[in-house]
Parts: structure tokens; C-alpha cells; sequence
């Protein structure tokens, strides 16, 4: 028996066949199976470039502004889960009211593929030191650092507000607030190595944009991708 | 500064750092042994800085080991008004009279009551009386219930009937700057910001979802009432923590068992259905159908429940299709909806013929001659409380004092027994 985070209800979490003959240790469920089936998987026809769900076309309304803005130069995105109600209470309750424990909830969304991904250097997108004081964490960091292992490339610089209270069309015109950490040693592959920029939410793209074109500029070598748990 | 006086009764949390000397206040460690001083819950998460947070009152902004609670005392005196500030004109029936009476002499007397009424007996207007004593006094009372729907309800009711009070009235989906007010009315999550406030507690509906076994509203409901206040229950179904109060002496019981128009709860009518509600197709059966038809031809609003919330789209369609042709207005509602609270509104202004809810409905609200159908009443959700609950819903008017109640089944189970059983014996 568990108690979900989520629903506070206790449930049993399924055993897999595997996981009774297997030595590995598996990870243990956190959410229950109701909580877990609000959110909801991308499925179908998606965008090419970025993984956004769609009736039809190969390329996404978003995207296709992206190509003409940076001339065919796009950011290829993966996200695993639609941002629908569910996910919207979750990010709120993680990300507003603060609550540390529920990085489990998206670890456990995004642990699949990101034990899966093979890239050289995984970058998270820095959240502003205003609001990783008030938190007292930081939120990219918490789901992913257990993950895989990080490197703190990118730095935001203060006073940048939250594209979470924005609209879309100030959103896209949120000026460039990350820089480059100068202090952050790295391996020296990485200058032309394949590069996962890790974020949480991925609306209108913009942030993931901001982040790859300050990598861009200063490692013009790199392979740059990124993933989402939400598109 | 904040002008200290409106927060009279109030606890909040404040930094550490913020060294403001408050007049009047108190500070403790919001998180102390383990324990929310706030919420009264076990706290056991950590922030990466080790400090523990509770997770249980979050909602009301994170609470952190080494933040400080800060509780205002401040004496507040309101003035004394003879009459109490009221102004119901209405006259009570004998039997809702005499527990009004014992409820207003129980207060003077500092003694803690229980009002088990059956549903429809009125126990909104035998608070009035009591209301009015303690704001003769010039002492501060509160009503509190679980559901934002009844505080929805009883709001109005008490402006009406109280119009020279102050009231205030706080939930969680209506932002509401802290007020000062003689008579508050909200939710019992909302008790939680309040610390030694009140000289009288109402609870209303206390054997309902969440305030039912939930430690951390008790928890509120205790540390809201001041040392010397006094607290009063309302329910139908009484649960076992309180009954074994009233044994043990700390609560007196007060029973009332009739309805205020003098008639009987109506007894609900059973029905076993063998194929599922609904088929494969989408289709709703042929019978629950031909039951729907039947109550919209007689022109009575309808209330159906639904078990899930998930479900309720699914009936909506079915439905609409099938009766698409006849003018019908239909329309679902449930806790998550953004529209609730409107949606209740207009279909008690007769806007819908039937409303397709969950069990936000099942209590506290009115709605003049409607009548019931459960779909699914062997649903475990249903508990045998809440099934006495819904069937209270029928017959409330004094020139409608019946109507239909239907449980609809595929399996006979001990909480539909049980409730109907509560309800004949209520009925004696």
C-alpha cells in the first residue's frame, strides 16, 4: 500500500512480471492509476519539430513562425504529455504554492525517456533567482537532477519575470534573460557534443529559443535539442 | 501598517526575518515537533534545505520550519444592539421553536449542542434566534460548513434576515480581503486562518466530505472557537465521533424529526436495472429513459446523480439526444465545473428541467419542488449518510410536501438498505 501524492488516497501499485524475476531495483509508483490516466499522453499525428498534437499538417502553426524567424534554424523539441487541466493543477501546486515533494510526480512522467536519451550534456533552462529565493528550490533542477546529471550551464538574469503570467503575445516578446555561466566547467566534447535543454512546460517556445540561441553564441558547434514533459 | 484590528481573530505566517513588533500578537513556530501549528498535521517533507514544509495547509501558502505564526488577539467589542440586529420577522413552528429556545439557553449556559434534524426541518431559521443572542451581546459568532455551495446559500439568508450585522462571507473561490465582521459565514478550510475568534461556532452539515474524519478541520474548528466559546452542530445523520461526545457529556443532543411543514421524508422508490445504464452505443436504458420522461412530463425540475464526474458528459449526450425533440433543457454539474456556481443558480430559476450533478449536490442546497433520480445508488461513493442526503432534497415545500425519490440499482447493497431504513425510522 501507498498514499498517491496527488489524490492522498492509498493503492497498490501493479507488479509487472518483470519486475519479480528482475534484480534491478524498480521505481516505485508514486501517483495511483487514476491520477496518473488525468494526464494525457501526445498521441497521433504530431509536429514534426516540436511534438505538438494536431489534426493534421506536418508542421505546427508555432513552428512554422520559428523557421521564418530563424531561417529554417529550428529547435527540435520532445514532450511526452498534453498541458491539459491535470497538468495545469499540478505545475500550480508545484510550481506557486511550492510544493518541493511533487518533482516526484514529474520525475516519474519523464523518467522513461530521459534513462532512455543519449546525449552528452544535459542543460536545464535556469529558473530567476527571485523566484528560486522565494521557493527555495529551483524547479527545473529538482525534477531532472535525479535524473540524469546536469550541467548548469545558463544562468538567468534577475528581474526577468515568469512567462507563466504572461499571455502569448507578451510571451513572445520577452526579451533574451539567460546568459552563459562562464564559472561552469565543461567537458571539452561538448563544444561540438549533443546537447538536451531540459524544461518543464513548452508553450510557445520562446524560452527554449532564448536558451539555445545564448548556447549558440557561444558554443557555435553544438547539437542543440530540447525536451519538455508538456507540449 | 496594516491596521491591526481588521485581523482581530486572525493567524497568519510571517518570516523569519520580518522583525515587525505586532500590538497585540503572539508568535509561535509555525512547525514545531514535527507538527503544523497551523493545521494541526503530521509534517514530514523536506525542502532541499532540509527545513520541513507542510503539505496539508499549503493551499494557504507554504508553511516552513522557521517561518512564524503570528496570532492576533485584539479585543474587538461590537456594539450591543437589544434586538440582536435582526430582522426575520418569521415565525417558527412549535417543534423548531423549542429546540431554538434550548439552543439560545444551551449558549448562555456555555454549553456545547447538537441539532440532529431531519433534512427539510428547517434548522437554517432555528439558528436564528441563537444568531440574534450573541450579537445582542455585542460577541462574535461564525457559521461554518464544508461545502462552498451552502455557504452560497445560507449567505443570502442571513443578510436578509440579519441586514443591521455585518457579515463577511470567505471561501476558496472568492477572493475576499480579511475583513472585520460580527457574523461570519464560509467554509470550515477557512477556519484555518482564524485563531480564538469566535464566541459561537456553528457547524453546519458536520457528517459531510471533506470536514468528516478529516483531523486537520477539526483541528481549525477547535483552535477558531475562543477558550470560553461555544460550539454548535447541525446534521441529519449524526457520526460516531460526535455521538460519543454527547455520552460522554461534553455535547448536548437536540432531535427534531419532523420537517418544519409537519410532513414526511419521502421514501425512496427502488428500481433494479440488469443491463448496464448505459450500453456500448452510448444509449441510456430504455427504462431509466422512460422514468426521466416521466417526471419532465409532470413538471418537476430533476436532479440526477451521477457517481463520477467523468460520467456525467456521457449521460449529458445521451440524454440530450434522446431528448433533443421534446424542448428539454438539460444541463451537468460537479465540483470541478468553473460554471458551478451559476449553473445551480439558473436551474433553480427553472432555466433547466434537468440538472446532472455529482454529490456536491447532495446536501445543504433547495430547490422548490424538485424531484430525484440516483443513477448508480450501489456506487461505493454513496454512502448511506449521503443517500439520506439526496432523498432530503424532495418534498421540501409546504404546499409540496412529496415527490419522487429513485435509486436505481444493479445490485442491492448495505448502504441503500441502511438509509432507507434511517429514513422510515425517522418517519415513526
Amino acid at each position: 500500500m501507498r498514499r498517491c501524492l496527488l489524490c492522498e488516497q492509498e493503492f497498490i501499485p501493479p507488479i509487472r512480471f518483470a519486475q519479480i524475476f528482475s534484480l534491478k531495483t524498480f521505481r516505485q509508483p508514486k501517483i495511483c492509476f487514476h491520477c496518473l490516466n488525468q494526464f494525457e499522453k501526445l498521441t497521433g499525428n504530431r509536429c514534426s519539430i516540436c511534438s505538438k498534437m494536431m489534426e493534421q499538417g506536418i508542421i505546427c502553426a508555432d513552428c512554422q513562425k520559428w523557421q521564418k524567424k530563424y531561417q529554417g534554424e529550428v529547435l527540435h523539441n520532445f514532450s511526452l504529455y498534453r498541458y491539459n487541466s491535470a497538468f495545469h493543477d499540478l505545475m500550480l501546486a508545484y510550481k506557486r504554492r511550492g510544493d518541493y515533494v511533487l518533482r516526484e510526480v514529474l520525475q516519474e512522467l519523464s523518467w522513461e525517456y530521459l534513462t532512455k536519451a543519449e546525449f552528452d550534456c544535459y542543460v536545464p533552462v535556469p529558473t530567476s533567482p527571485e523566484h528560486r529565493a522565494k521557493r527555495q528550490f529551483d524547479t527545473i533542477l529538482a525534477i531532472y537532477g535525479d535524473i540524469v546529471p546536469l550541467t548548469r550551464l545558463l544562468a538567468k538574469k534577475e528581474g526577468s519575470h515568469a512567462q507563466g503570467e504572461k499571455n502569448k503575445e507578451e510571451r513572445l516578446k520577452t526579451p533574451q534573460s539567460f546568459f552563459v555561466d562562464k564559472t561552469i566547467k565543461i567537458k571539452e566534447n561538448i563544444q561540438i557534443g549533443k546537447v538536451l535543454l531540459l524544461d518543464d512546460i513548452y508553450t510557445t517556445g520562446r524560452t527554449l529559443y532564448h536558451a539555445r540561441d545564448c548556447l549558440t553564441s557561444s558554443f557555435p558547434g553544438m547539437h542543440i535539442e530540447s525536451f519538455s514533459i508538456c507540449r | 501598517m496594516e491596521d491591526l484590528t481588521l485581523l482581530s481573530g486572525r493567524q497568519w505566517i510571517a518570516n523569519q526575518e520580518d522583525s515587525s513588533i505586532l500590538e497585540d500578537c503572539s508568535k509561535v513556530p509555525v512547525i514545531e515537533n514535527h507538527v503544523c501549528n497551523r493545521c494541526g498535521s503530521k509534517v514530514e517533507c523536506k525542502l532541499p534545505s532540509g527545513k520541513l514544509y507542510c503539505r496539508a495547509c499549503i493551499g494557504l501558502g507554504r508553511a516552513n520550519e522557521g517561518d512564524l505564526l503570528i496570532r492576533c488577539h485584539r479585543k474587538v467589542a461590537f456594539p450591543e444592539l437589544s434586538d440582536g440586529g435582526m430582522t426575520w420577522r418569521g415565525q417558527l413552528t412549535p417543534l423548531q421553536q423549542q429546540i431554538s429556545d434550548k439552543l439560545v439557553i444551551n449558549f448562555k449556559q456555555k454549553q456545547n449542542s447538537l441539532v440532529h434534524a431531519v433534512t427539510g426541518a428547517g434548522k437554517t431559521e432555528m439558528l436564528f434566534q441563537l444568531i440574534a443572542e450573541c450579537m445582542k451581546k455585542g460577541k462574535r459568532a461564525c457559521i461554518a460548513t464544508p461545502r462552498i455551495d451552502v455557504v452560497n446559500e445560507l449567505f443570502p439568508r442571513f443578510e436578509v434576515a440579519f441586514a443591521e450585522i455585518g457579515i463577511g462571507k470567505y471561501h476558496g473561490r472568492e477572493h475576499q480581503e480579511p475583513n472585520l465582521d460580527q457574523l461570519t459565514i464560509c467554509t470550515t478550510h477557512q477556519l484555518l486562518k482564524f485563531y480564538e475568534a469566535f464566541d459561537l461556532l456553528v457547524i453546519d452539515e458536520v457528517d459531510s466530505f471533506p470536514y468528516v474524519g478529516n483531523e486537520q478541520l477539526h483541528f481549525a474548528a477547535k483552535n477558531a472557537v475562543k477558550k470560553d466559546g461555544v460550539r454548535v452542530y447541525l446534521t441529519a445523520t449524526p457520526t460516531d465521533d460526535l455521538l460519543a461526545e454527547v455520552k460522554q457529556g461534553k455535547i448536548q443532543i437536540l432531535k427534531l424529526n419532523r420537517r418544519f411543514h409537519g410532513g414526511l421524508l419521502p421514501v425512496p422508490r427502488e428500481k433494479l436495472f440488469i443491463k448496464p445504464f448505459l450500453n456500448r452505443q452510448g444509449q441510456i436504458h430504455v427504462n431509466l429513459l422512460s422514468e426521466i420522461i416521466k417526471v419532465v412530463k409532470s413538471e418537476h425540475p430533476l436532479l440526477i446523480f451521477i457517481p463520477r464526474i467523468e460520467q456525467i458528459q456521457v449521460y449529458l449526450a445521451a440524454l440530450r439526444k434522446k431528448l433533443a425533440n421534446d424542448n428539454v433543457k438539460i444541463a451537468g454539474v460537479h465540483a470541478q465545473d468553473p460554471q458551478r456556481i451559476e449553473k445551480v443558480a439558473a436551474f433553480r430559476q427553472r432555466k433547466y428541467d434537468i440538472l446532472l450533478t455529482t454529490t456536491i449536490l447532495e446536501r445543504g442546497v433547495t430547490f422548490k419542488n424538485v424531484w430525484v433520480i440516483i443513477v448508480a445508488a450501489d456506487d461505493p461513493i454513496y454512502t448511506a449518510d449521503s443517500l439520506v442526503q439526496i432523498a432530503g432534497r424532495v418534498g421540501r415545500a409546504k404546499d409540496d410536501k412529496t415527490g419522487l425519490v429513485l435509486y436505481c440499482y444493479h445490485r442491492y447493497t448495505k448502504n441503500i438498505r441502511i438509509s432507507i431504513k434511517q429514513i422510515k425510522e425517522m418517519n415513526k
